[in-house]
């Protein structure tokens, strides 16, 4: 039987609707879920994906790749690479291990309400490969971060991590129900497939596979780069939905990118950032995280933001400082809070990479010098105990990571500044002028408690640092350290003078 | 047993409770959250946001310390619920020179 050339099928078969007869419209597609909103319902029947393909072409095509990923990987498990890995590396991969694998499984629900409740069959057809791409992702990320575990008991948070109320795992959380779980399919198309993986998980995906290569982890450099081959195609859901929502209703798509560009760009700072110029060897370095943010979300998304006629976000020169601050706050508080994460943060702050970050970041010894300093003469001193937390850093109540976005003020200084707000009786602390701003539009929406939060109502018990430990589920195996046992302060120490010699 | 003249309001006995604060010191990078007893003093509460900071994160100085609450510069011998100060508000601890 002679088979049928695809371009003769597929555009009838690729996005079949059929009129319903026991229901209307509203029942099948609830705007609670389906999220027409202004847009009129017929306008969908426009949506289109730029790239197709039909089903037996995506079976071949992850059929290669899996047969190829998991070939590369039963190659390096026989070989010695892993042990000669920097742990400032191996922490970068824990990191993303214990922070990516599940969220790839919350991708995979997010794909499969788009299949469900998307307003064009096109789209939802679409989905239904994003789906299985997703269910790729959470099986190879979870099957590589497994192979370690015999290795370092930390590699267990691959799989555990997400299931935790570990603080930065609540944070994830808060991000993704956000994201992925509670809004209609269309605020989802842009969030995920638009914002979140066309715009950075080129961040993730690209910039640490070529620092994975860098450090010598062909698995791990493998692994992402497979990944990263479904994410461009599944990630098209965005733009059109992106373009029908402009024509319609362009105030309700500004505010959805907005605020999904400011929330993944302070969720990658964390994810990335650090791993990127902090955790990475600095001969490996390829780019640093702000030189990454400025030629593929400044310059390249933003361009892409451009052609679909949005605008700037209303607080860029907040987001543009914030590239010489977040990351490497959240670096020195990861590093400083190491007890609760659940991989070994380097220091990275050695005088050759502290020459590296204030070549990349003149403001760099200004404003995070005097810190590390302080921190390097306890450890010459021997107390290592005034470099480990005795309370908890305040959560910020929209992105749940701690409040430390140091900012040049009129005060001629680069402090913390507060930005509270008080609603319903209730005080508020905020991060930033913008996570304030995107709370209180939000205010009715879901807002997750913080670990600070919970821990005042008493949740947290008892309540000390053992205590909060226990709650995050971190157990003294898994409890993170100095990535070197702290013999990179050992540079700064006075120079002994010569032993005197002869008798 | 004691009673009071119909006159005389009772005394109001009210017991020191804890104040949850969000708090940061000096050039600090972030803020932490200190807890506090209504009857400290705003000395007392400078020294135990001090204890998580000074000479942990930011260099020790021998400068007095001061608190700054609602953009007010605090007396260091009132307490904290004299000061106004009420649960989960901020302060502001810094070295008066």
């Amino acid at each position: 039987m002679t088979m049928l050339k695809r371009e003769d099928w597929q555009d009838l078969a690729r996005d079949v609707e059929w009129d319903y007869s026991y229901v209307d419209d509203e029942a099948v597609f609830p705007d609670w879920q389906s999220g027409t909103g202004k847009v009129p319902r017929e306008a969908w029947a426009k949506w289109e994906e730029s790239y197709k393909v039909t089903y037996p072409e995506y079976v071949a095509n992850q059929h290669g790749k899996e047969t190829s990923a998991y070939a590369v990987k039963a190659a390096m498990q026989r070989s010695k690479a892993f042990e000669n890995l920097d742990e400032g590396w191996k922490s970068s991969t824990k990191m993303h291990f214990g922070g990516v694998t599940l969220v790839e499984f919350m991708g995979q629900i997010g794909e499969l309400r788009m299949a469900r409740f998307g307003l064009n069959g096109g789209w939802r057809n679409m989905a239904v490969f994003g789906a299985l791409d997703e269910a790729r992702h959470t099986q190879i990320t979870m099957f590589t971060g497994h192979e370690f575990v015999s290795r370092d008991p930390q590699y267990d948070w691959t799989q555990k991590a997400f299931q935790t109320n570990d603080w930065a795992a609540i944070a994830l959380r808060s991000l993704f129900d956000g994201m992925i779980a509670a809004p209609n399919v269309v605020d989802l198309a842009i969030q995920l497939p638009l914002m979140f993986e066309t715009g950075f998980t080129n961040l993730q995906f690209v910039a640490l596979a070529a620092d994975a290569l860098g450090a010598g982890d062909i698995n791990f450099a493998n692994m992402i780069s497979s990944i990263q081959t479904d994410e461009a195609r599944h990630a098209q859901q965005g733009g059109p939905t992106l373009e029908i929502l402009m024509e319609h209703d362009p105030v309700r798509a500004q505010w959805v990118v907005d605020k999904y560009f400011w929330l993944s760009a302070r969720a990658f700072s964390a994810l990335t950032g650090p791993g990127m110029d902090y955790y990475t060897p600095v001969g490996e370095r390829t780019q640093s995280y702000r030189e990454f943010m400025e030629e593929w979300i400044i310059d390249q998304f933003g361009r892409t933001l451009r052609d679909y006629g949005l605008k700037r976000p209303w607080y860029w020169d907040d987001f543009m400082a914030g590239l010489d601050v977040w990351h490497h706050s959240l670096h020195l508080g990861f590093w400083f809070w190491r007890p609760t994460v659940w991989w070994k943060p380097v220091a990275g702050v050695g005088k050759a990479e502290r020459a590296w970050l204030q070549d990349k970041y003149p403001n760099w010894e200004t404003i995070y010098g005097p810190k590390w300093d302080t921190i390097i003469a306890n450890i010459n001193s021997g107390q290592i105990e005034k470099t480990l937390p005795a309370t908890l850093p305040w959560l910020c109540n929209t992105c749940h990571l701690p409040n430390c976005n140091p900012t040049f003020g009129r005060d001629g200084r680069w402090r913390a500044r507060n930005w509270p707000l008080t609603h319903n009786g209730v005080t508020y602390h905020f991060c930033s002028n913008v996570c304030r701003q995107i709370w209180w539009e939000d205010r009715d929406g879901l807002n997750n408690p913080t670990v600070v939060e919970r821990f005042l109502a008493g949740e947290i018990q008892p309540m000390d640092v053992p205590g909060i430990l226990a709650w995050m589920g971190i157990t003294p195996d898994v409890a993170g350290d100095d990535g070197h046992q702290y013999a990179w302060a050992a540079e700064y120490l006075p120079a002994q003078p010569a032993a005197a010699t002869g008798a | 047993m004691t009673t009071h003249d119909d006159h005389t309001p009772a005394p109001q006995h009210t017991a020191p409770y804890l104040i949850p604060l969000n708090a940061v010191f000096d050039d600090d990078f972030l803020e932490i959250l200190v807890p506090v007893m209504s009857n400290n003093t705003i000395a007392e509460l400078a020294g135990a946001v001090a204890q998580h900071v000074e000479g942990v994160r930011v260099p020790a100085r021998d400068a007095e310390k001061v608190v700054f609450f609602d953009g007010r510069l605090l007396a260091p011998d009132l307490t904290v619920a004299e000061a106004g100060i009420t649960p989960l508000d901020h302060v502001r601890v810094d070295y008066a020179s």
